[in-house]
């Protein structure tokens, strides 16, 4: 250590009671250590929102406030718009997590065998992770643009996609099969999901990769001496050991899914038409494309216990117990 | 750390297929799959190389490489620096450094804006994560427990929920400080262009308390992490030897915390250079707006110039991926660290 030994060696005891006396800026040290970050978060996460919540039951114009009980909540949920976007962010958010889970999970395995160049591989696979979602956004959207995207020749071939090939930005979404659900929807929500899942398949790779890291060689060993054959470990060896993870996963991908506005913002706007217009796209819109903070706080408050029911539940499958003492 | 990282591939109690059958092909595979997640990057790359002549070309071509007949060939390829001329907008100076002064908005404004941000809020939450991690991980006191879950709760608040009363919070502050900024400057005698100096500084504070506020939650979770690793013995040698609280945490915890320190620093600066409608919505002066938004902007802006926003995606994004490449370990160790949050 740095500091040279001064006095001969003391019972543990001694010390711990020398590090509880000390002044009073000694014994409350969490305290003051703790102090600045609860001042900032109060401010800048706890406020914002209880007056959300406060907001969304009031309705304000010019500066003033009134009280209008849950006609908000009725405005927003009762509108088609929210119906719309809600299915919207359904058939997103299974499309999103569907391409993200299992390309992510097929990679980890393939990165678990032993390979020279794994950490290359995985490095490179990271880049997309670190580039924001407003520049994939345009990276994406520049490669669609009709006649001159490099991407434009093989979605305007009309034998790949009969009859007239694909716009993404402006081909609608076709008829519904399920009334008023969004099914099937716009080629840009095909191409929303792709971007999307682009971005955050690196994340997802890293972690289940992780996870089968953890799964003990020795077990899978004496399955396969008990003949299982490499479908049948996974099955029933591996999969479960690393579900846990795979559920925290899961989640992540859900609340990334359901709050990401800036990919939507820079790739295709909620449209075309309203194709693309997600919950938290809905959200932007009616705060601060209409400034109607009365009802934006109502679905934002309808958002928020989403995303806490989500936490939530990732607490309860993450190792958060062990992390907590 | 309880989570392996993936680098750690030397390890023979981790479950590795261990059958070397077909190598080639899993190496196949994954060059493959690298390539196709590189796609976009690379494509974005040979746009920004090219000029508005070949980029409006109909049908598009992967590279301007075309003689006067129309045939490929590598010896006639057209590659230009047209796109990040018109990003960078350089012009003599003999004053500014290397004699070139970038006027283009991106790097005259917005790049110092973000910069600034990115290091400032990155720089509290360095501080502020490492005294409240310290502080979780070594004290048993009342309420920890609580206060702890109540940290990552509060994260499922939606941005946007944030922002809707943030929003207003900036408006109202820089309502209430105008009058202030104005008397300051008056008092200190700093003419007209004092006070709105004032006033940019009370909104760049603003932004950058926000951001640690956006950052902090996660990157406590994640320090506390890192010191829960660091065995208690060390400190307590270290009491023993005449070390105070204070002096223990400053010669032995904190160096020995390093890595998990330094990868909340690089995340939440990643994270604030990333971000876009934070800073969108709440800053409303133009020449304190940060790189994403100038990114939004050149969309409106050149509709037609695709070269010119490609070389800007290029520009923008090269400096974190270059700063990830170079510090990816502490990133994945981070990362699997942190997980539990979302």
């Amino acid at each position: 250590m740095a500091t040279q030994a001064k006095t001969a060696p003391v019972p543990a005891q001694h010390t711990r009671r020398r590090i509880r006396q000390g002044g009073f800026f000694s014994q409350t040290l969490p305290f003051w250590l703790l102090l600045p970050t609860l001042l900032i978060i109060a401010v800048i996460q706890f406020y914002p929102g209880l007056y959300s919540i406060l907001l969304s039951f009031q309705e304000r114009n010019a500066g003033v406030a009134e009280f209008v009980g849950l006609k908000n909540f009725e405005r927003v949920f009762g509108s088609a718009a929210f119906g719309e976007s809600l299915g919207h962010t359904v058939v997103f958010l299974v499309g999103y997590i569907v391409v993200t889970m299992a390309v992510s999970f097929a990679i980890a395995l393939l990165l678990n065998r032993k390979l020279k160049l794994s950490m290359v591989y995985i490095t490179l696979i990271f880049v997309p992770w670190v580039i924001a979602d407003i520049i994939a956004g345009l990276v994406f959207g520049l490669l669609v643009v009709p006649d001159y995207g490099l991407l434009s020749p093989i979605l305007s071939n009309t034998s790949l996609f009969p009859p007239n090939g694909l716009s993404i930005p402006s081909d609608p979404a076709p008829r519904s099969w399920f009334g008023d659900f969004p099914f099937p929807p716009a080629p840009a929500m095909w191409y929303l999901i792709l971007a999307s899942a682009w971005r955050a398949l690196p994340f997802t790779t890293l972690l289940i990769l992780a996870a089968l890291k953890t799964v003990p060689g020795e077990i899978v060993e004496s399955a396969k001496i008990d003949g299982a054959n490499g479908l049948q470990t996974l099955q029933a060896i591996i999969l479960p050991l690393i579900l846990p993870t795979l559920i925290v996963a899961l989640f992540n991908l859900m609340l990334g899914g359901v709050n990401g506005v800036a990919m939507v913002f820079s790739l295709t706007r909620g449209g075309p038409g309203t194709a693309t217009e997600v919950l938290s796209f809905l959200l932007y819109t009616i705060g601060f494309g209409r400034l109607e903070f009365g009802r934006a706080a109502a679905l934002s408050v309808f958002m928020a216990v989403i995303n806490l029911t989500l936490i939530m539940l990732t607490l309860r499958f993450s190792r958060t117990e062990e992390r907590l003492a | 750390m309880q989570a392996t990282i993936p680098s750690s591939s030397n390890s023979t109690a981790g479950y590795t297929a261990q059958k070397r059958a077909t190598p080639w092909l899993v190496n196949g595979l994954m060059i493959a799959f690298v390539a196709l997640m590189l796609l976009p990057i690379v494509l974005i790359i040979s746009i920004s190389f090219k000029q508005e002549a070949d980029v409006l070309r109909k049908p598009p071509v992967l590279l301007p490489c075309y003689d006067a007949a129309g045939n490929f060939s590598l010896g006639s390829c057209r590659f230009v620096v047209e796109g990040y001329q018109r990003v960078l907008a350089p012009k003599p100076n003999p004053n500014a450094l290397g004699g070139v002064e970038l006027t283009g908005r991106m790097f005259s404004t917005y790049i110092p804006n973000t910069l600034l941000y990115a290091f400032g809020a990155s720089l509290l939450v360095f501080t502020f994560a490492g005294m409240a991690g310290y502080a979780f991980s070594r004290y048993r006191f009342r309420g920890r427990r609580v206060l702890m879950i109540a940290i990552l709760a509060i994260t499922g608040i939606p941005l946007l929920t944030n922002l809707l009363a943030l929003y207003q919070m900036s408006v109202d502050v820089r309502k209430g400080f105008a009058p202030v900024a104005t008397g300051l400057a008056a008092s200190l005698a700093l003419g007209k262009d004092g006070a709105q100096t004032l006033q940019n500084i009370q909104e760049q504070l603003f932004i950058i308390l926000v951001y640690t506020g956006f950052q902090l939650p996660f990157s406590i979770w994640i320090v506390k992490g890192f010191f829960d690793t660091i065995p208690r013995e060390l400190e307590e040698a270290a009491f023993i030897d005449g070390c105070t609280p204070i002096g223990a945490l400053g010669r032995i915890v904190i160096p020995l915390a390093a890595p998990g320190l330094m990868a909340a620093f690089l995340l939440c600066f990643v994270s604030v250079w990333n971000e876009f409608i934070a800073g969108y919505l709440l800053i409303a002066r133009r020449d304190l707006r940060t790189a994403m938004f100038g990114m939004y902007d050149f969309l409106s802006q050149n509709i037609i110039n695709y070269q010119v926003i490609a070389a800007a995606c290029v520009l923008v994004a090269a400096p974190v991926v270059v700063l990830f490449l170079f510090t990816r370990k502490t990133f994945f160790e981070a990362m699997t660290e942190g997980a539990v949050k979302g």
